[in-house]
């Protein structure tokens, strides 16, 4: 039985060492944090199907009986050894390895990085995975009690050269329509108002959100980038947007701003690379073998990944991708590639 | 002393007296020239302060410190300041004594050219005069000197890094004769006199070298053919001298003057500019300077460059090099001469011909006024307050967020001129050389502002400061920077700052310190609210943010690794963050930075304790 | 003749293949970041000249692509500089305006 290390416990990480163990392997999870599951254990329901994340990861975590998961923990060092590899953790052990998973995941941009949105100079402005976690139950005094209308901002540091991130997020359009139909559920008097540059909602099922929200729950939508947050005297956001689509200049007064923010790559993921000399792409994420048939592959024997160290996924995507990758594990162990 | 050749002349000056009867013609015509390309009342107040004693002393110190001594250079680079002042000083001290040994020897020469230069080859010594061993020994003493600079020059072409020079400019054709023959003049110089000095007398370094040379020499046929050799070298030197590098030798000192008369740029190639280009020696310390140079596609377009470029009359790379520039005008403050690079680059943008000119005739300030008025008429007693905060501070709005803060501690009643709407401070149309529609603007932001009936007009953007108090008629009322208007709160007891224990490195933004010469206040603010660090680079030399809305085509890319350089400066010492007084500044470090980058209001509203009760 | 209630007026529709993109592609060669604009609205929303003179570069661009005359708009432009510092594509706006404004200087 070889020992197989998986940095990064996210959904991807412990769906391929569930999967990892039932075809007869020894997974380790290396963990930074104190908690498996990642950004979804901290998010409140999933689309398309609204499934609710905190089960998700239980479910997920059920499967780990026998799994060894060291928290806290960090790659400190990465050699190649024989044919697998030397892993030395921040904890002090060391693991002989006959493959390794990187599936350390992505990181939320720094909405505040974008001040003209206010981000932590104004009092009513949240980002997507801060309404995530109080729609969770956790308390944000940022979110006004009874909100009369709530805007929200796609792409915030996405599709964006000057947030030094040019790609498309992917998911946060999609979000943003699941969010608003949750806000309106919650505040039914209170007018929601989306803010686009191109609505890109390619999924199963992400459509009928798009029109369950312009439909059920008369979400506003404006084609036209945010350029610029003000704070009224009252304390509430004034955004200045371009109607495109009408192509007049619009204000709007909001008792709350909520930023899409975007998915960037892991800091970590770019010194794991150079541990093991795996290339990295030019959108800062990991590079596959290609993007089309061998996304779990790395340029380096016997490194694989899974989820998004290697672009923006969805969960569906993520999760399907650390089975294929626990597959191609398996395979590449027991010599049948 | 008793002259060898009753007819005092030789052929072999004949060089010598071509270049230099050229080489002063060439000047006194070009100074002509430039003096008729000045406007009227600039001709006028140029040479009324020739014949102003003060400035004309300051001129004679002026020219002696800086042609002569090199004192700036000195005072920035020990190495380079000894070579040049070495040379400039030594050759001058080598003529000057020249025409002493004329005058007191053989004073019916005095009005020959050549003689002061070639006075060892006239002349044969009796040993008589005590005096002319001092002199000789004093001719010895500054040949040598001159010799060093020389050698020195010799290894700073080879090794530039040795004199702390990364960058120095690629010398043109014409360039390199004019270096070559200088560096041949002196060693020439000393092998003529040295064998000569036999017979006309010599010192501690001519007569052993004649001694040496007169060991395997055994005749006078190699002495005419050094003085020939040595004449032809400063012939060449002074026919090429005029278009090469070397004319910023006549060149400053007529600028000098020019600058002490107040005179300033008034067209881009005539005049002024003309002699700012001419003085420009071409050393390439601007180079080091400039924040583009971090990129090699950017080396040449630094303001050496533009000078060389307007020399030669190149019109697409004039116009590249203009175009490019930040105008963060560090290569104005490192350079020794004073030319001023963004100033002739703003010029170079004036002339530029546009189809379509900015008509704010449509533009009614009434609603504005109003709406100011009646707010500053609110006010209660004691300075009326109009606040300005600029265009690029709405991207910004912890700085406006953070002065209301302040200002509401401090219980200082104000109007926010440009809250809701306002107008462009006319700053970047005056940079991008549209004159015309920037003193437009301006007049549009007078009426505002003089209609609202505010007495002080507080600005926190470092970029309208400038322009605020360079181009605008505001009688009545003061305009004050934020940084100075907070020391005088504290000062006034009306703020007051407990030290946080967070250290900044102070970033100078270019419109604040080298464009209005603030630097201390904002140091001594953070000083006062928390620790501070400074960077290597700093005041004066601090390096542009690569935010400046001066360049008109630097694209994205190339701003970010100029921001990155800058920010490295910055990271050098080793502050938790880093505070700044611009929102360009801010916005663009914000952008790459990995720690906190504030604005100096923030920094102070952090720190401010108690709130001020009237 | 009978009136119908309507007239038989020119169409207002662009035909793509016709118009004359030559102002297009002169502003393409001095600025080639015209190309990338996604039409997303920043710059005109933040733009400080727009509530007095409808300035938007995004319309400025997306008429020059569909052939339109465009001076009217660029009068009040007072070169400040946010549409730049805004423009999720960094396209080089000001440059864009400068080099346009001199395309018309060349035109007459």
């Amino acid at each position: 039985m070889e020992k197989i290390a998986i940095i990064g416990g996210g959904i991807a990480g412990m769906e391929a060492a569930r999967r990892l163990l039932q075809l007869g392997h020894e997974p380790v999870i290396v963990e930074k944090s104190d908690h498996l599951g990642g950004h979804v254990a901290g998010w409140y329901k999933l689309f398309p199907d609204m499934m609710s994340a905190r089960e998700l990861v239980e479910q997920l975590a059920a499967g780990l009986d026998g799994v060894t998961v060291y928290y806290r923990t960090r790659v400190a060092n990465m050699n190649r050894l024989g044919s697998g590899y030397s892993v030395m953790l921040s904890n002090g052990v060391n693991l002989q390895c006959g493959a390794v998973l990187i599936s350390t995941g992505f990181r939320l941009f720094d909405a505040s990085r974008k001040e003209e949105y206010g981000y932590g100079v104004y009092d009513h402005v949240v980002t997507n995975s801060d309404l995530e976690a109080w729609l969770g139950g956790a308390p944000d005094y940022r979110i006004p009690d009874n909100p009369a209308s709530v805007a929200f901002v796609h792409c915030v540091g996405s599709r964006d050269l000057k947030a030094g991130n040019p790609q498309c997020s992917k998911v946060c359009c999609m979000t943003a329509i699941k969010q608003a139909i949750e806000m309106k559920e919650k505040f039914p008097q209170a007018d929601i108002w989306c803010f686009y540059m191109d609505l890109r909602l390619f999924g199963k099922k992400y459509e009928d959100f798009y029109i369950a929200a312009q439909r059920d729950h008369g979400i506003h939508f404006v084609r036209g980038r945010v350029s610029e947050v003000s704070e009224d005297i009252d304390g509430r956001v004034v955004l200045k947007a371009e109607d495109t689509l009408a192509g007049t200049p619009v204000k709007l007064s909001a008792d709350l701003l909520v930023l899409m923010s975007g998915m960037l790559c892991n800091e970590d993921t770019q010194s794991l690379a150079r541990m093991v000399r795996a290339d990295v792409d030019s959108d800062g994420f990991m590079r596959s073998r290609d993007n089309i048939y061998r996304i779990n592959e790395s340029n380096r024997p016997g490194i694989f990944f899974a989820g998004a160290c290697t672009g923006t996924k969805t969960v569906p995507e993520t999760v399907g991708e650390a089975r294929a990758a626990a597959l191609d594990i398996h395979n590449y162990l027991s010599g049948n590639d | 002393m008793k002259e060898r050749f009753a007819i005092g002349f030789d052929p072999f000056v004949l060089p010598f007296l071509v270049g230099m009867v050229f080489v002063l013609g060439y000047c006194l015509f070009g100074l002509f020239r430039i003096l008729w390309q000045l406007p009227r009342e600039d001709r006028r107040k140029f040479l009324l302060s020739l014949i102003t004693p003060a400035t004309a002393l300051k001129n004679i110190w002026d020219i002696f410190c800086n042609c002569l001594l090199h004192v700036k250079l000195w005072k920035r680079n020990k190495m380079l300041g000894f070579m040049h002042s070495s040379i400039a000083f030594g050759w001058f001290m080598l003529i000057l004594l020249g025409h002493l040994e004329v005058f007191i020897y053989c004073p019916e020469r005095v009005h020959l050219f050549y003689y002061p230069i070639f006075f060892n080859y006239f002349v044969a010594n009796n040993e008589s005069t005590i005096g002319g061993a001092v002199l000789f020994f004093l001719m010895d003493f500054f040949l040598l000197l001159v010799l060093s600079g020389i050698a020195l020059a010799m290894i700073k072409r080879v090794r530039s890094r040795l004199f702390g020079m990364r960058r120095t400019t690629r010398p043109s054709m014409l360039d390199r004769i004019g270096l070559y023959s200088l560096w041949a003049i002196f060693p020439l110089r000393l092998l003529a006199e040295s064998f000569t000095a036999h017979i006309s007398g010599g010192s501690f370094l001519t007569i052993p070298a004649n001694w040496v040379f007169r060991q395997f020499l055994g005749n006078d046929l190699n002495l005419l053919p050094t003085w020939w050799a040595y004449s032809i070298a400063l012939g060449i030197f002074m026919v090429v001298l005029p278009f090469t590098r070397y004319m910023h030798i006549p060149a400053e000192m007529m600028l000098i003057p020019m600058r002490n008369a107040g005179l300033r740029i008034r067209h881009p190639r005539k005049g002024f500019a003309k002699m700012q280009v001419l003085s420009c020696p071409g050393c390439g310390v601007c180079i080091d300077a400039c924040p583009m140079s971090v990129q090699k596609v950017n080396i040449k377009d630094c303001t050496v460059y533009l000078n060389r470029q307007i020399r030669r009359g190149n019109e697409k790379r004039i116009e590249e090099i203009s175009d490019k520039c930040l105008l963060c005008g560090k290569c104005e403050a490192v350079c020794q001469v004073g030319v001023e690079g963004p100033k002739m680059r703003v010029a170079q943008r004036s002339v530029r011909r546009y189809g379509l000119t900015p008509d704010f005739a449509a533009i009614d300030t009434a609603p504005l006024v109003q709406a100011a008025a009646a707010q500053v008429s609110k006010a209660a007693a004691g300075p009326k307050v109009l606040y300005f905060s600029g265009c690029m501070t709405r991207l910004t709005p912890s700085i406006g967020k953070a002065v209301t803060s302040l200002l509401g501690k401090a219980g200082v009643e104000f109007t926010w001129m440009d809250r809701e709407e306002g107008l462009c401070c006319g700053r970047p149309l005056l940079t991008a050389g549209r004159i015309d529609a920037a003193l437009a603007l301006i007049r549009k932001n007078q009426e505002i502002i003089l209609g609202s009936g505010a007495s002080v007009l507080l600005v926190s953007c470092p970029i309208c400061y400038k322009i605020f108090t360079e181009r605008y008629s505001l009688p009545g009322v003061r305009v004050v920077n934020y940084a100075d208007f907070f020391a005088e709160l504290l000062e006034q007891g009306r703020l007051k700052l407990e030290k946080s224990d967070i250290c900044y490195v102070y970033h100078d933004p270019c419109e604040l310190g080298r464009g209005c010469g603030i630097y201390e206040t904002p140091r001594k603010l953070i000083g006062q609210a928390a620790g501070i660090a400074e960077a290597e680079k700093n005041r004066a030399e601090s390096i542009c943010c690569g935010g400046s809305l001066g360049s008109l085509t630097l694209d994205f890319a190339h701003r970010e690794v100029m921001t990155r350089k800058a920010l490295d400066n910055l990271y050098g010492s080793r502050a938790d963050a880093i505070a700044t007084a611009c929102p360009l500044c801010l916005s663009t470090f914000r952008r790459y930075s990995d720690r906190p980058v504030r604005d100096l209001a923030e920094v102070l509203d952090a720190s401010t304790v108690s709130s001020f009760q009237p | 003749m009978i009136d119908f209630g309507f007239g038989l007026s020119r169409s207002s529709s662009v035909k793509l293949d016709e118009v004359d993109l030559g102002l297009y592609h002169k502003l393409e060669a001095l600025e080639p970041g015209v190309r990338v604009c996604m039409s997303c609205g920043s710059c005109t929303s933040t733009c400080t000249a727009g509530p007095w003179s409808g300035m938007s570069v995004r319309k400025l661009i997306l008429n020059l692509q569909r052939g339109k005359d465009v001076e009217k708009m660029l009068s009040c432009c007072m070169l400040c500089g946010k549409c730049t510092m805004v423009c999720p594509r960094g396209i080089n706006t000001r440059h864009l305006i400068l080099s346009l404004c001199r395309i018309y200087g060349k035109k007459q």
